[in-house]
């Protein structure tokens, strides 16, 4: 219980201190999950709006194989992406390993099927509805995407959410690929798990708490778009 | 818009679900489209709409495979129709946005079209928010509001209140009487289909079993099987 009140206290302090170091943290977490996720939106609303959309051979393993991607534990795609940029590895000339670029890389890798799953559900329920209104309505193919994307709005921006939320508080991808370096690739979920290894409670809960503000601010934009419905 | 169904037949898996070898609608009439469930009246109008494809055959326009330009002047009211997820306001200025209208002609012909319905006072309500028969008014204003050439409705009273009914009635009796379109409405209502159309067509498993003038297919010189239909009041 002590080590609770104490984070609760060192958490405040953390905050209205302006620990730069901390704020490095907390700055490099947002810009990394933040990118994933935006590079996977770029790529997972289409690809999920076009899986709801159209009708194909194969199309039950694709969405099963995304399903199962959905549920695939981070470390397990950390331990991938490591293996690949290993000097030894495929992709090893690149040297991505403990730098920022992998832990995007990685996270991307990890945010992309949850987007995807999400906005195909949407879609594959509203989107055929939205297509034949289009249709009678006369609208072109641009007009009938940009209608299917203004339609199904609320369902895309949670699953962007739910992505950025799954991107912020995964640790073992990161851990992995980045390494947990100081001031390199050191994140709020790879601080966490270090300081309770090092024995420092009050501080791993002080970084947890204010993991968990941004994730309310995250869930509390997420509640208000929904309250649109 | 005369349009021209030549050789056309649609198949799920091995089942012939409509087969039409020949079928012209001339144009400018009011065509009510009846027979019982499962007859291939809703399929027909998806082909026709470009929402289906036919496994096999052509719709032509004046002897012409549709394209997009044509396909512009006509439009689908479904029986639940799908309403954009925004004000009445905006579904009904839909259509003409993407043709390009100023904002002042939409301004213009959405308001007639709000005040023509008696719904000015949902303008800015949620289209989701509406009852079954607001919501079909809204959604033929927006059909209506393009001056569409080929109109098809399927089943656009089923289910609503009596008042909205004749209102919906009135509407597409003036749109027609103003605009001399072609109509296409699929319908179970044998009433419905007397006070609307001059002309008719009975569908039967996929096939028309007999078209032409409303009085020839409600009088004795019908195909016996829609007389029997009829006067049972099948459909």
């Amino acid at each position: 219980m002590e080590n609770f009140v104490s984070g609760f206290q060192d958490a405040f302090q953390l905050i209205i201190t302006m620990d730069p170091e901390f704020f490095a943290i907390v700055q490099l977490s947002l810009v990394v999950s933040l990118t994933a996720t935006l590079l996977a939106s770029l790529f997972a609303i289409p690809f999920g709006v076009l899986l709801g959309i159209r009708e194909f051979p194969g199309k039950w393993l694709l969405v099963r194989i995304i399903y199962t991607l959905m549920s695939m534990p981070p470390v397990v795609i950390g331990l991938v992406f490591f293996l690949l940029f290993l000097r030894s590895g495929p992709l090893g000339h690149f040297g991505l390993n403990f730098t920022p670029t992998a832990m995007i890389i990685a996270q991307f890798a990890l945010v992309t099927p949850i987007i995807t799953g999400v906005v195909f559900n949407g879609t594959k329920e509203r989107g055929p509805d939205i297509q034949d209104l289009a249709k009678t309505m006369g609208a072109s193919p641009t007009q009938t995407v940009w209608l299917l994307i203004r339609e199904l709005r609320i369902n895309i921006l949670s699953a962007v959410v739910t992505g950025y939320g799954r991107a912020m508080s995964e640790v073992g991808a990161v851990m992995v690929v980045g390494g947990n370096i100081r001031g390199h690739t050191r994140i709020m979920t790879t601080t966490i798990a270090m300081l309770r290894n090092m024995g420092e409670y009050s501080l791993a809960i002080a970084t947890g708490i204010v993991l968990l503000l941004i994730s309310f601010v995250i869930n509390s934009l997420l509640y208000h778009w929904q309250q649109e419905r | 818009m005369k349009l021209t169904l030549s050789s056309i037949r649609k198949k799920y898996k091995e089942k012939t679900v409509l087969q039409i070898p020949e079928l012209e609608l001339e144009e400018g009439y009011f065509w009510g489209i009846i027979g019982p469930n499962g007859s291939g009246k809703s399929t027909l109008l998806k082909i026709i709409a470009g929402l289906m494809e036919a496994t096999e055959g052509n719709v032509l326009y004046h002897n012409h495979t549709l394209n997009e330009k044509t396909r512009r002047s006509m439009t689908l009211v479904f029986q639940k129709p799908y309403l954009l997820r925004t004000t009445v306001y905006n579904n009904i200025a839909y259509p003409l946005k993407i043709r390009g209208y100023s904002k002042r002609d939409i301004h213009m012909r959405v308001n007639a079209m709000l005040e023509d319905f008696g719904i000015e006072g949902l303008r800015d309500q949620k289209a989701w928010t509406l009852s079954g028969g607001e919501g079909q008014k809204v959604a033929l204003a927006r059909a209506l509001v393009f001056k569409p050439k080929l109109l098809m409705l399927d089943e656009p009273t089923a289910n609503i209140d009596p008042s909205s009914i004749i209102l919906l009635e009135e509407k597409i009796r003036e749109y027609y009487a103003m605009e001399k379109p072609t109509i296409l409405m699929v319908t179970h209502n044998i009433q419905q289909t007397r006070r609307l159309c001059n002309r008719g067509a009975f569908m039967y498993e996929g096939e028309v079993l007999d078209s032409g003038d409303v009085s020839h297919l409600f009088g004795l010189e019908a195909n016996p099987l829609v007389q029997s239909f009829i006067r049972q009041g099948l459909i």
